[in-house]
Parts: C-alpha cells; structure tokens; sequence
C-alpha cells in the first residue's frame, strides 16, 4: 500500500543543513497497524505527515496505492489523501462554532455527498461509537476522550483505507488513552490500515509493527 | 452546502461579539449615510421628470450685453414665446409664467399666498400636473379662471366641493375651474394657484423683448429638435429687422438660450422660482458617502485579517478534512455577506431614526416613505453584496490559502507579517477623518467670519415689513404711525432690502477717454435710510425733506432733478475723492446732484467684492418698510407695531422678518456644507476609532505572552502602554502628515469663492492633528494600559 524509498527531508538554516527525515525506507501492507516511536525532535509526526501528504519531503520515492506520489502536484495529491486517509490529532482539532454531528457530517459536505445519504452515514457513525445523545452538544461541553471520539468518527466517516494518528493519547488520561487505544485495535480487526505516533510502549503494543526513529532515521531492530 | 456556510457564520459571529459588534454597527453607519445622501440624490435627479414632456420642453434664458457689461438672465420678455411660436414651426406650444405673492380672499377668509401662477393657456398641456375635479385642456381657458391645488381646496373650500367657488385676488374675481393635486417637491414651479397670464395686467399685454419679468418655457414637436432650434434662434436674433426692433445697436446683442427643462435644475447657472440645486453638489455628498463607507469598510477587512490569526488551525482542518480552496473562500464570503445583510438591515431603521435631522441637515423634506422606493431598496441590496465582496474579498483570499499543514504548527499569524494592507487602510481612515476634521473647521470659521463680519451697516435689530397693495398711497401716515411706536428708534423703506441688492443700472460719465457708461447696481430708497442703517458717510449728507423739492414732476418732468448717494467704490471708480463728489452731477436718465457718499457696504454676497452702487431718493418703488427697534425691547415692539398695523393696514395680514436672518439665508447653502461636513467628519473619526479600538484589542491579546516576559523581566505599565500604542499611533501621525496639504489644498479652493474669506492659520491643522493623535492614543490605550496592569502569571500560563 505503502513504499517510501530514500526520502530526505531538510531545512537549511544559514549554511547548516538540518534534516528532519535521512534516507528512510519504509513499506506498509494493507491491514497492517504501524507504531512509530522515537524521542521528541526525533521526526515522528515529519513521517506521518509525508505519508500524510500534508507536508512534502525534498528527495526520494513515495508510491501510495501504485500512485507515483513524489511526481504529482499539489492538487492530485491533495485529491488523493482526501480520498483515502483520515486524520486524527493530539489536539483533536474539532471545529468549535460546530456541533458533534456537524464536525462529523463536514468531510461529506466538502465531498459534496446528498444530504439524506449524509444523514444515514453520520447516522450510522454515531450509532457505532455510542455517542448519539451527544450529537447536538458542541466540543467544549464534551471530555478530553469524547472529543477524541468524534475526531475519530470524523476521520473514519469517509471511509478512508488509512487512518493516520498523531499521539491520538497525547493529551488525554490513562484510562481515556486505553479505550482509544482499544477502538483503534478493533478498527484494525475490521481491517483497516493504522499508522499512529506514539510515546507510550504500551499504545505501541496494540500495533502490529514498531518502527525506532532517531534524529530522523530509522533504527533497525 | 449554502446552510452550512451561514450556520458557520453565524456562530462565528456570536462568538465575537465584540468584533461582529464594531463591523455591523460600523457598516451600518456608513450604510446609512449612503442612504440618506442617496434620497437626497434619487431626489435631485428626479427634478421635473415626472412630466409627460420633459424631453421636449425647453426653459428659454436670455444673453445680452449693454454698456460693456454681459447679463444673463432666466427671465425674457413678452414677446419671445409668442414670436417664436410663429416664427419656428418645431415649437408646439409656449408659456409665459411668473409666481406673484399676494393676499387672497374667500369670504372672510383672508390669507397671504406667496405661490400665485400667472401663467399663459397652455400651461397644463405642456406640464403634467395631476387634475382631481376639471379639465386640464380648459382649465385656463378664460381670464377669470383659476385652478387650485387639494391644499388649497381643502384651506380655503374645507370639505365643500371647490369647483365653481369664487376667490378674490388683486382686486379681481375668479371662479374655481379645477383642483389638481399638489405640485410634487421635485417640480421647478412650485404653485398653489395658476390664472392667466394676461391677467397680470396692462404691461404684459403689449409684446416687448425688453422688461424680462417672465420665465418662458417652449413645448416642441420633437425633442430631437433642440439644438436645431437653438440654431436658427441664434440666426434669427442676429438678424438687422429683429436688432433693429429690438433697439440693439453696434457691438451690443441679445440672443437666447433654450436648456432642455431637465437640466435646469442641476446644471442651470440662472435660478428660476427657485434656488437650483448643483451637480457639483451631488459629487461632493456622493463622494462623502463613499468615503465614509470606505472607512466602515476598511474597519471590516482589518478586523477579519486581524481574527484571522485564530483561525488559521479551523481552515487547516477543513482542508484536511477535504475542502477545497474555493470552498474555504465562499465560507469566508458568506460570513462577510451575513455582516452586511444585518447592516443593511439596521442601516435602514438608523435611516429612518436619523432622517429629521438629516432633512434639517439637507433643507429637505423627506418622509420615512422614501425608503419604500424599489430603485433605493434594489441599490441597498446590490451596494450590500458589493461591500460584503469587496471587504471580505481580501480576508477570504488569504485565509483560504492558508495550507492544511498549519493545522500541526503553532503560532502561525498572518498577522505577524507586515500587513501593509492594514497599515494602509488604518493611514487612508485617519488621513480622510483629518482631511474631513480640518476642512469642517475651516468652513466653519469662515460662516462665523460672515456672520460677524462688519457690513459697514448694523444689519441687528432690524424688522422687515412688506408694502403691498394700497399702502404706498398711504405711505407717510404709516412711516409716521410707525416711528412713534415706543420702542422703534428709526423707520426707512427702500426697493430691495440692502443685505442683496440685485437692481442693475447704468450711468453715463464723461472724462478724458470721452463719454462712456458704469454699470452699477442701484436702490432707490426712503430718507432716513442712512440713518436706520447705521451706516457712515464720508463726505456730505443724507437725504432729507428738502430734496424732494428738487424732483419737481411738473410740466411732464422738465425740471426733475434726482438727488443721489453714491458709494465709495463708485466715487473712486468715476475719479472722485469722496469730498470732490459732493454737488457733481450723476448722468442718468433721471440727472441730479450727489448730496453725499457713504462708505462702502456688502451689498451682495461676501462671495463678490463690493461693486460701485448708486443710492437715489424716490419711495415710490418702496417694496418695504425697515424698522430699527430697541434690542431690549424686541417682543412688546413687535406687539404695539402689529397693533397699530391692524388698525391701519386692514387688507393685509402682520407678515414681518428680521434683516439678519435674511442675511443668514443667502448663506444657506453654505450653511448646510457646513452641517454636512461636520457631520462626516464625527462620523469618520468615530469609525475610524472604531476599528483601531478593535484592532488595539486583537494586538493585545495576541502579544499577551510577550507582554508577560516583558513584565517577567521587569518593564514597568507605562513602557508597556508605549509600546503597544506606538505602532497605531505611528499610523495616525504618518496620516496626519498626509492630509495636511490635502485639506490645505481643498480648504484654499473652497475659499477662493469668497471675496472676503479668513486666512487659513497653521494652528487649525495643528490643532486638528493632535486632536486626531489624542483620541487614537486613547483610544488605543483602553487596550494597552489594561494589558499593562495585568498580572503576568496569568498571560503566560495561557501557554
């Protein structure tokens, strides 16, 4: 699904060269869950937002679902991970001027899917993740695990083939955390792609796979 | 889609208070203005339109040049509308027309009508004036027929039907032949009662190009046919039989000019029934309007850039959650659009709250009505969504380029740049509120400069009375009964009243260059007129008793001999020192000895300078008496002075002004700059703060956590308040640099149109630039020294 071949990734401050990514390698198959853990500054969520396509990286391959990633503009790429990748964040990043249901039902909107089908598919979400009475509260009346939830149900609300989570935990408690942890093993049960960044072993080991980064190279194991 | 963007909107407005506050009650002021001064031009546009006609109907002025001296006039004699109805086959129809103000009985009713129209038969063919009871086509078909308005119906008649009632005027009797509905406010002729033309008397019944008394108007087939008319007009007035007719000799002419009736109003120089407006004024208010609009505008497009900062995680995950640049765009539109759609809504309840004061602004009439009209309503709507595009375009451009990446990044700001935007429009809002402040000033020290300048006569407490019918016979007894009233200190009469004296003549002088003409302007007046007046001669006397004997009327005028004052000016002019004048000879029709000189007066508008002026003794063009009253006594004068009216004067009513607020009126239109101006500028100035205050808040919050280091490292409240005003007040002061010679630029100009006008002094823009600087420093201080008191633990664990 995924092949990142040599990618570099740099900033030049003067005439120092500071890399973020060196030469990493990296293939993800279908159905895997992925943890990538690494000291701060280490380039953790770099990675993540290069297969993210949020940020771009200066040399190397990226091929996604046999697109030719490092060769497409802007736009295509853009295109490309709406298609196919929900985000979910440390921070949650919900909309506050916007309800639990409304956050949920955004991406449909922007994907310009029919009202009553959106009705069904936020519906159904909802359902799934027991938060229908919290449907019409806004995120500031929610806790720290039920804002993550919806950031979840949002991210998994057009059926992505990849979920990207950057600390999804981070910000929440240890029993919070577990429950996430909990819904993103399960949601890898079902069969989806998870790639996650994470400080904790124990999150880690709901993974299938650890990578080490260290000063933004990958450590063997 | 469109439901989610203005869900969005609104709970973003909700949430911002403060901001959503200072740009719906900010746009909603600079709405408002627009809307008022768009009724004023709607209104002003619309002048005569409203008649069927207007594209083929022509007012007819006249040109001509005597004794050197080119008049142009809006008025022709006798003969041109008849003449030139048999000599030019394009013209349909004509009317001679001209407003008298007389008294007007029914019954025991008794009332003074300043709108009498004498107008020729064909008046109501050419104007469409909307008839209620008789018909148009025969409505002034015989002399003794007069049509009158639903006001005057209902005045005069009560709820009796009107038709067939008998009114008396000028000694005659006249049947009411039709009612029409009241002559609309945007009409040039403004009537309560027309009857024929020839009915004004023996004088107009005789055709003459000379004695131009009347406005003519011309109704022709085609409007196509005007500037073909105007040619053989030209042609015609050029012609040997019609110059020699018309007693015009060598280089002198007379020609005249047809103004198709539409353009009278605004772009006419010759008022008619009535002042005319001035396109030049449409500009100015218009260009008001905008200005204020763009300040409210610029106050929307710096606040939302401001906000923008906040945000910038919001459009981040909208884009990661898939949306579309264009999508972000039109989100950003929309909460623009939601802005100016409740400011347009409150601009129109503010409109109409604010519309007295703007009518006694304007010198209009305006009723809450207006507001209805569909053209303003559809102008209102077109002009929302043109602001909400223009000052939302640029906010929305930026934040919808904002990339999906700055979701994860902290403290990106696109305020932290170096917003040359903002900057720029704070410098155009503060440059046009100096521009606006400074100019108002200077208006309004030139209005105080006229009303308290020294006329050269005392223009205080003197009471105006109209002579009128058979008053003139009666004129000594009354000038007597008048001067023992207590409280009446001097008693004169004179043609004009001498604030605006528009009589123009001329007087022949021989020198060394030969014989040649002056023309001057002249006012035939009562003895005792120096004297009430209060004004200073310099040479010689002023008029008495004994002067009258030299105006001997006996054997048809052989021996009259006229005695006349002469001004300064004219002294000078014909090469006299004033005591040289004395008992020289004045050349006129009427010749006479000067018996003195009187130092110069205004005697027309302060925009002209004073011109030579010939004063000559004969009361029988006596159009009012002038009362010198004790200013500590005003009122009981003016009862005893009515008392003693009523018992002498029983056909007319006690009508009387004052001469100052006579002299006031010819400075109405510059009266009402002056109100406008003042306006606008409050208006900018407030709006202006307005949006710094609003931006000093965002800045604030924004540099809270530096404010808090800063603190942390020992700054003390007042290095802090400095440094958070500094850079608005930077801004202010770059605009205040600005506008100086702008508004000294304007100021000048404007003030070339007055003859006599203040200096500009340098204090004025001093005064007006650390006025502006004051109340930005306050303004933002509000923000900046709470920031300053504020505890720095607190701002820095907001981390």
């Amino acid at each position: 699904m995924i092949e990142l071949k040599g990618i570099y990734k740099w900033v030049n401050t003067g005439n120092h060269r500071t890399f973020l990514l060196k030469d990493v390698d990296l293939s993800v198959k279908e159905g895997e869950f992925i943890s990538i853990m690494g000291p701060s500054g280490s380039g953790k969520s770099t990675l993540l937002n290069v297969i993210g396509m949020l940020d771009a990286f200066d040399e190397g391959e990226y091929n996604f679902l046999h697109e030719s990633v490092h060769k497409l503009k802007e736009k295509q790429r853009s295109s490309l991970y709406k298609q196919y990748i929900g985000f979910v964040f440390q921070a949650y990043h919900l909309i506050d001027e916007l309800t639990v249901y409304e956050n949920i039902e955004t991406p449909l909107i922007y994907q310009n899917i029919k009202t009553s089908e959106r009705k069904a598919m936020v519906a159904d979400i909802l359902d799934r993740f027991q938060i229908v009475g919290k449907k019409d509260l806004f995120p500031t009346q929610l806790s720290g695990g039920q804002q993550q939830l919806v950031g979840i149900a949002r991210a998994l609300i057009a059926n992505p083939k990849l979920l990207l989570a950057d600390e999804p935990t981070g910000n929440l408690n240890s029993k919070q955390g577990e429950e996430i942890m909990r819904l993103f093993k399960q949601l890898n049960d079902e069969g989806m792609t998870i790639i996650q960044v994470t400080h904790s072993e124990k999150n880690a080991s709901y993974g299938s796979h650890i990578i080490n980064l260290l000063d933004g190279m990958i450590q063997d194991n | 889609m469109f439901k989610n963007y203005f869900k969005t909107a609104w709970r973003n407005l909700w949430k911002n208070k403060m901001y959503s506050g200072i740009n719906i009650f900010g746009l909603a002021v600079g709405l408002s203005a627009c809307l008022l001064i768009g009724i004023y031009i709607i209104h002003e546009l619309s002048y005569d339109k409203f008649n069927k006609n207007a594209a083929r109907v022509v007012r007819v002025t006249m040109e001509y040049e005597m004794a050197g001296t080119v008049n142009k006039i809006a008025t022709t004699g006798t003969k041109v509308g008849p003449q030139f109805k048999r000599t030019f086959p394009s013209i349909e129809e004509y009317v001679r027309t001209f407003i008298i103000h007389n008294v007007i009985k029914q019954g025991d009713k008794v009332f003074d009508e300043p709108r009498i129209l004498y107008a020729d038969e064909a008046f109501f063919k050419i104007f469409s004036f909307h008839f209620i009871e008789g018909n148009p086509a025969t409505a002034l078909d015989a002399r003794n027929k007069m049509v009158i308005t639903r006001s005057m119906a209902k005045k005069y008649f009560g709820d009796e039907d009107a038709l067939g009632k008998t009114l008396t005027t000028a000694g005659k009797d006249f049947t009411v032949s039709a009612v029409c509905e009241d002559v609309p406010k945007n009409s040039q002729i403004k009537f309560d009662f027309v009857t024929q033309f020839l009915n004004l008397g023996n004088g107009v019944n005789e055709e003459t190009w000379w004695t131009a008394n009347w406005i003519t108007y011309l109704l022709l087939h085609d409007d196509k046919n005007i500037s073909q008319l105007q040619q053989q007009v030209n042609d015609y007035m050029k012609s040997t039989p019609v110059r020699k007719e018309a007693g015009v000799e060598g280089n002198n002419y007379l020609s005249y000019h047809l103004e198709p009736l539409t353009r009278v109003h605004l772009y006419s120089s010759l008022p008619g029934f009535e002042p005319n407006g001035n396109i030049k004024n449409i500009y100015i208010f218009s260009l008001i309007a905008l200005l204020i609009l763009i300040i409210a505008c610029a106050n929307y497009t710096n606040l939302a850039t401001a906000q923008s900062s906040g945000r910038t995680a919001e459009i981040g995950m909208r884009k990661v959650m898939g949306s579309s640049r264009k999508q972000v765009f039109f989100q950003f539109i929309s909460e623009s659009l939601v802005i100016t759609l409740f400011a347009g809504t409150l601009s129109i309840i503010l409109s109409i709250i604010l519309l007295p004061y703007f009518n006694k602004i304007a010198g209009t009439q305006f009723s809450a009505l207006v507001f209805g009209q569909p053209l303003l309503i559809t102008t209102l709507i077109i002009f929302s969504l043109l602001i909400s595009f223009f000052a939302g375009f640029y906010p929305a451009l930026i934040l919808s380029g904002t990339k999906a990446i700055s979701v994860l990044k902290k403290g990106f700001a696109f305020t932290g740049g170096k917003n040359v935007l903002r900057k720029s429009l704070i410098v155009a809002q503060f440059s046009i509120s100096a521009i606006l402040i400074i100019f108002t000033i200077i208006i309004l020290q030139q209005m105080n400069f006229m009303k308290t300048k020294d006329l050269g006569y005392n223009k205080d407490h003197i009471v105006v009375l109209p002579i009128g019918g058979k008053m003139l016979n009666n004129f000594q007894n009354l000038k007597d009964a008048f001067t023992q009233v207590p409280g009446v200190e001097a008693v004169t009469a004179s043609y004009e009243t001498p604030e605006y004296v528009q009589w123009g003549d001329a007087i022949t002088v021989r020198d060394e260059k030969g014989k040649h003409d002056i023309s001057l302007h002249a006012m035939p007046v009562d003895l005792d007129f120096v004297k009430t007046m209060q004004m200073k001669l310099i040479a010689g006397r002023d008029f008495q008793k004994s002067d009258f004997g030299m105006m001997d009327t006996s054997n048809n005028y052989q021996n009259y001999r006229q005695p006349y004052l002469i001004n300064e000016t004219l002294a000078k002019k014909i090469g006299w020192t004033p005591e040289q004048a004395i008992g020289q000879t004045i050349e006129k029709a009427a010749t006479g000895p000067v018996v003195g000189v009187v130092k110069d007066f205004n005697f027309s508008s302060l925009h002209d300078p004073i011109g030579p002026l010939l004063i000559f003794l004969n009361r029988d063009f006596s159009r009012d008496f002038m009362l010198r009253i004790n200013g500590s006594d005003v009122q009981p004068t003016l009862n005893r002075l009515e008392m003693v009216w009523k018992q002498r004067v029983t056909d007319r009513p006690f009508n009387y002004h004052f001469l100052d607020d006579a002299y006031n009126k010819l400075y109405q239109a510059e009266q009402r700059s002056s109100a406008l101006f003042s306006v606008a500028a409050v208006i900018a100035i407030i709006l202006a703060c307005l949006g710094l205050f609003g931006l000093a808040a965002f800045t604030t919050v924004q540099r809270t956590k530096e404010i808090g280091i800063r603190k942390v490292l020992g700054a003390g409240a007042g290095s802090i308040t400095f440094l958070v005003s500094k850079n608005f007040l930077q801004l202010v002061v770059l605009a205040m640099i600005i506008s100086v010679p702008v508004a000294w630029l304007i100021s000048s100009k404007w003030l070339q149109d007055f003859a006599y006008r203040i200096n500009i002094s340098w204090w004025v823009f001093l005064a007006a630039g650390v006025a502006a600087i004051l109340i930005a420093f306050l303004t933002v201080s509000f923000h900046s020294i709470r920031a300053a008191i504020a505890n720095p633990v607190k701002s820095l664990r907001t981390e």
